[in-house]
């Protein structure tokens, strides 16, 4: 009893003695030594230890081996750091490196490090340690990062303070990349990167509680401006409504992912809580499988996308949250364009096009994943797509391994419902090995001629055309882009609007409670 | 029943005596092996699943040679029942094995959340019991009363709320509405700097209750009835002509009786207990053997699913164990039969 | 108060029944119509018992479920009963090696609870409302071999028993002539008892989403699905079917145990 945590003292987020007095009468026969042991709580003081709610937890920690977006969420900009990094404007800023130069052929890339920047071990960010970092995503058994890192000849360590990337071919996705988890700096100390990552931001994961929190603290020795928490938890709660009562009740500070939009009006006090209601790069596909005899058909495909009201699925859905979208881009990417009346809601149309393609009586698998908004999307579009004569079986699969290996990897499946999460994503569509088995040279051809465009403005005029020609050719049905719905408590500040990465980067985060 | 039949003619002194070491020796062997059985049915359950786990973790396009060589480095490619020796060896030193799918040591996955669930399970049976006596006896007791029917109806609604619902309403009241105490989460007990009794009780205090209501409901029902049992014996009656008050003669002639049942009861009910256990788990997001379980099953992941279910059998059949030698030392007419239905 | 109880069970447990009966011929709307223009409609007219987050008919997907819970209670129960009660009998009658085998393979899977195995088989064939079923099914049999085991050995004690193996009367026949028909009630009693649990268990399932997808109504997935906040009724309202449900099933066990059993008789 004499011993008890100091955050407990002084812990705002905890109840107050008298509260627990009253619950201890209520709930159970729990031991009375309670009273005893906690404290009054000092509102005023600011928080010392933050706790965001999350939805799905990573199955490792190492993100050189898995693709799943919790890892950079917890870890990107929080633990390891990278390069350089987007600022909310889209332009290119110094983290690790002060800056770099591009040769006039778009070849060569010269990072000028930071001499400053240190791990939270203690050893200097140094221009091995880059190389070595690099040369680990080029080898890393996730097939993403060593896709993104395909177009890098060699990379050297000049001196202590400068590296250069070799390309093999221009690349404007590459120096994209960079600013995301493919260009983090791993710790060359990092033995055991899937339960103890180790980079050089300003928190260090001190533990992970499986199935219940990874347990960030403050690196006391960062390198730059100090984190402004003793303590980050990201908590996982799964279930969106004890995230909502989570909230709620005070056991957290912040829903980093609301997955119930429904639930935004428990949230209307502003005195209480405040809604962050931006967007996001999560685009919600309807995939097909391309190697489905019945959907290599393009006027099947587009039937499919005329009979499903994409309007009434994202009310139904995702409380009418979110973009519509149309193609594979989001709305905070350079060459977005609204593409979400391609294939207006039309079933009669849809019927007619069936009817075209002389398909009668089809029947279709829809193996989904078990998040909320697959499920109920499923559910939807099973709805719709049997009033113009297609038969839709549901399945639902769990995310983290079944629907992983039986869709994603094998593609077992006609239609299935996931959110791709990946900032800039749509070069996706150009790897004819992806599930959705989408196989368009002219499409893919269009893309690599547009990563090594030499300007911006080129890029963005081709990526603009690769985007309007997945949404002519049915590739997929985009139902939705994700809305970037955070719920924090009041007082907290300092979260972008827009999610333009994988992270909830809580660097910028501050409490004035 | 053999023995009882071998034992009819022995000497008083000695079936007094011997039969009781007997009886418990019994139990322990029949403990033994059940547990025995049930690990190699439960071994035999995953392993008989239909799919290569080999092959499922390397795709489709993986050839056959290196589906073999997964297969052999993890050693599926061995007898069933060597594995079988092997894998029980291992669960009676404390060692699952890793798990196919994460690599990591299945038992160190389990450890942590045993605690969470054994908490859970160790707080709220004997609350139950405490809630099921007393609401029982008073059902029993006023059971030509209103206050006894209310009573008793409001058992058999409690019984028959899911405890995922008793759970979702406690969390909207207590945690929601009032604010009173946590809605999510779990705070070990012993943390790296300390004991925090607090963060610890509050975080079981809604999870406990949910469970106890719909156990204590069930158990009220036993109670009640084995105390009407009582109110209608004739040494009641007794009891009660001879002046003792009402409640001293149910209580003298009851709770014995009434323990007894509950008892078997209490061991009958471990099952559909750890059923709630897991459904107040999801509920609450605690990190316990249930949420463990159900993530295993939907990963695909079965030396977590295989691990995780001997033990909670195990569990199972121990606290029965338990409940049968405490019934022996409750019940002296057994020490003389040694065996019941 | 013996025959309220059993007549209160009885129509909590025939309004169940005709719920579900009714919606293959009847339901308010279409139980699986999205209606996105009608979302989270509240409790009135023409909905009911309101809509859901996808502007489904609450009360058609009300009715529907009706038929997962009496389909799921009466196959498991049943099939509980056919395996469970000639083992018991077998068990209860024949004291030797077989009997006492019996009962413990009955202890054994005594632990090995529903949702377990429920969660075995959906690890090995995917979760349905058939694997659900069959689970709840295998973990009701031992229910029924406990209490046809305990039930036989008292049946055994009385004295006509003795007259009858005196009398050169089989075993077989015995059972079937004598036992059987002493022991029916309890079956009974024991069989609505188990309805409620395997109503109970099928609901928790459902909730974990170990049991029918999203497409298929059942009360344990409407909960599940539910927005508590926005829309408690959503969740209230199945939660409640199935309490009703299982209580029905419960007071009439209770009420018919009550009704069968002589001792308690002159108690009320």
């Amino acid at each position: 009893m004499t011993e008890v945590r100091p955050d407990i003292i002084d812990n705002p987020r905890r109840h107050s003695w008298a509260q627990r007095v009253v619950a201890l009468v209520s709930g159970a026969l729990l031991a009375v030594t309670l009273a005893g042991c906690s404290t009054d709580s000092a509102t005023e003081t600011p928080l010392k230890t933050l706790s965001v709610g999350a939805t799905l937890e990573p199955d490792t920690l190492d993100l050189t081996t898995s693709d799943s977006a919790a890892i950079p969420q917890v870890l990107l900009y929080n633990v390891y750091e990278t390069l350089v990094r987007l600022d909310g404007e889209g332009t290119i800023k110094p983290l690790l490196a002060t800056g770099y130069d591009v040769s006039s052929d778009g070849l060569t890339y010269t990072f000028r490090l930071d001499r400053q920047a240190e791990f939270a071990s203690g050893a200097p960010v140094d221009a091995d340690a880059v190389v070595e970092s690099i040369e680990r995503m080029r080898q890393a058994p996730s097939a993403t990062l060593r896709a993104q890192h395909e177009v890098v000849a060699s990379v050297e360590a000049v001196d202590a303070a400068t590296v250069e990337v070799e390309l093999s071919r221009p690349s404007n996705m590459w120096l994209y990349n960079m600013t995301q988890k493919a260009g983090i700096v791993i710790d060359p100390a990092a033995t055991d990167l899937a339960t103890a990552p180790m980079g050089s931001g300003p928190f260090m994961v001190e533990d992970w509680l499986k199935g219940d929190r990874v347990v960030l603290e403050k690196n006391i020795h960062y390198w730059g401006t100090p984190g402004r928490f003793d303590e980050v938890d990201f908590r996982y709660i799964a279930d969106p409504n004890a995230m909502v009562s989570a909230l709620l009740s005070g056991d957290i500070d912040i829903i980093s992912d609301l997955t119930s939009p429904d639930s935004l009006s428990q949230f209307s006090d502003a005195s209480r809580f405040t809604i962050i209601d931006g967007t996001s790069n999560a685009e919600v596909v309807l995939g097909f499988n391309h190697s489905r005899p019945a959907l290599q058909d393009l006027r099947v495909r587009q039937a499919i996308c005329y009979a499903i009201d994409r309007a009434g699925l994202l009310d139904a859905v995702w409380g009418g949250k979110g973009v519509l979208i149309g193609s594979m881009v989001a709305p905070t990417d350079p060459w977005y364009e609204d593409l979400s009346q391609t294939y207006p809601y039309d079933p009669q149309r849809a019927r007619d096009l069936l009817a075209e393609a002389g398909v009668s009586g089809l029947n279709l698998s829809l193996r989904v994943p078990t998040l909320p908004y697959a499920t109920a999307g499923a559910q939807f579009i099973a709805s719709q797509l049997s009033l113009v004569g297609i038969n839709v079986t549901v399945e639902e699969l769990d995310f983290s391994s079944r629907w992983l290996t039986e869709v994603f990897t094998n593609a077992e499946y006609d239609m299935t419902i996931v959110s791709h999460v990946e900032p800039r994503d749509i070069t996706m569509f150009a790897d004819p090995t992806y599930y959705w088995r989408y196989d368009n040279p002219t499409f893919a051809q269009l893309v690599a001629s547009a990563d090594e465009a030499p300007d911006q403005q080129r890029y963005v005029t081709l990526m603009e055309e690769a985007a309007t020609m997945l949404a002519d050719d049915a590739a997929a049905d985009w139902l939705f882009n994700f809305p970037n719905l955070v719920v924090t408590k009041a007082g907290i500040t300092g979260i972008p609007d827009n999610a333009t990465t994988l992270s909830f980067d809580v660097t910028t985060i501050a409490s004035r409670q | 029943m053999t023995e009882a039949a071998e034992e009819k003619g022995a000497d008083v002194a000695v079936a007094r005596r011997r039969p009781w070491v007997r009886s418990v020796l019994r139990r322990l062997v029949v403990f033994a092996v059940t547990v025995l059985v049930a690990s190699f049915l439960v071994f035999l359950l995953v392993a008989l699943l239909p799919g290569d786990v080999a092959r499922a973790t390397l795709g489709l396009g993986a050839s056959d040679d290196q589906v073999e060589a997964l297969r052999s480095q993890w050693g599926l490619d061995r007898p069933l029942l060597l594995r079988y020796a092997e894998w029980l060896g291992g669960f009676l030193t404390g060692d699952l094995g890793q798990s196919y799918v994460t690599g990591e040591s299945v038992s160190s996955q389990v450890a942590p959340r045993l605690a969470v669930t054994a908490w859970l399970v160790g707080l709220s049976t004997p609350l139950a019991l405490i809630v099921a006596l007393v609401t029982g006896v008073i059902a029993a007791v006023g059971r030509r009363r209103w206050w006894g029917a209310v009573i008793s109806g409001v058992s058999h609604l409690g019984l028959a709320i899911p405890a995922f619902f008793a759970a979702t309403l406690l969390v909207l009241v207590f945690a929601v509405a009032l604010g009173w105490l946590p809605a999510t989460g779990y705070e070990p007990l012993f943390a790296g700097r300390g004991v925090d009794l607090a963060g610890w009780a509050s975080h079981l205090v809604l999870p406990v209750a949910a469970i106890v209501i719909v156990q204590g409901s069930l158990l009220a029902r036993y109670v009640r009835s084995s105390f009407i049992d009582v109110l209608t014996e004739d040494y009641y009656r007794t009891a009660r002509a001879v002046g003792w008050t009402r409640w001293r003669a149910v209580f003298r002639h009851g709770l014995r009786n009434a323990a007894t049942s509950l008892a078997t009861v209490v061991g009958l009910q471990l099952a559909s207990l750890l059923v709630g256990v897991i459904l107040v788990e999801q509920v609450f997001a605690l990190p316990g053997l249930g949420s463990l379980l159900i993530r295993a099953v939907s990963g695909k992941d079965l030396l977590v699913v295989q691990g995780v279910v001997m033990v909670l059998v195990v569990a199972v059949l121990l606290i029965n164990l338990i409940v049968d030698l405490a019934y022996l030392a409750i019940d002296p007419r057994l020490r003389r039969q040694g065996e019941t239905a | 108060m013996k025959k309220f109880t059993v007549i209160a069970g009885s129509a909590m447990t025939a309004l169940v029944l005709l719920a579900a009966l009714v919606s293959f011929v009847w339901t308010p709307f279409d139980p699986s119509l999205v209606d996105s223009a009608n979302r989270f409609a509240p409790l009135g007219w023409p909905h009911v018992l309101g809509t859901d987050a996808m502007g489904i008919d609450t009360a058609s997907r009300l009715l529907v479920g009706a038929r997962t819970v009496v389909f799921v209670g009466v196959v498991s129960v049943e099939g509980a009963a056919v395996v469970g009660i000639p083992l018991g009998l077998f068990a209860g009658m024949r004291h030797g090696w077989w009997g006492e085998a019996i009962s413990r393979a009955g202890d054994i899977l005594f632990a090995l609870p529903a949702l377990l195995l429920a969660i075995l088989l959906a690890a090995a064939v995917g979760a349905s409302v058939v694997t659900a079923m069959l689970a709840i099914a295998i973990a009701t049999v031992p229910v029924f071999i406990r209490m046809a085991r305990a039930a036989t050995l008292t049946v055994m004690e009385l004295d006509y028993i003795d007259a009858a193996r005196v009398a050169g009367t089989s075993e077989p026949v015995i059972a079937l002539r004598h036992v059987v028909p002493n022991i029916a009630p309890l079956i009974g009693v024991q069989a609505a008892v188990s309805f409620g649990m395997a109503i109970l268990a099928e609901a928790g399932l459902s909730y974990l989403g170990l049991s029918a997808s999203s497409s298929t109504p059942t009360w344990g997935r409407m909960m599940r699905d539910a927005n508590l906040f926005t829309a408690p009724a959503q969740a209230v309202i199945p939660g409640c079917a199935i309490a009703f449900a299982v209580m029905g099933f419960n007071v009439l066990g209770d009420g018919l145990r009550d009704y069968l059993d002589p001792r308690l008789k002159e108690v009320r």
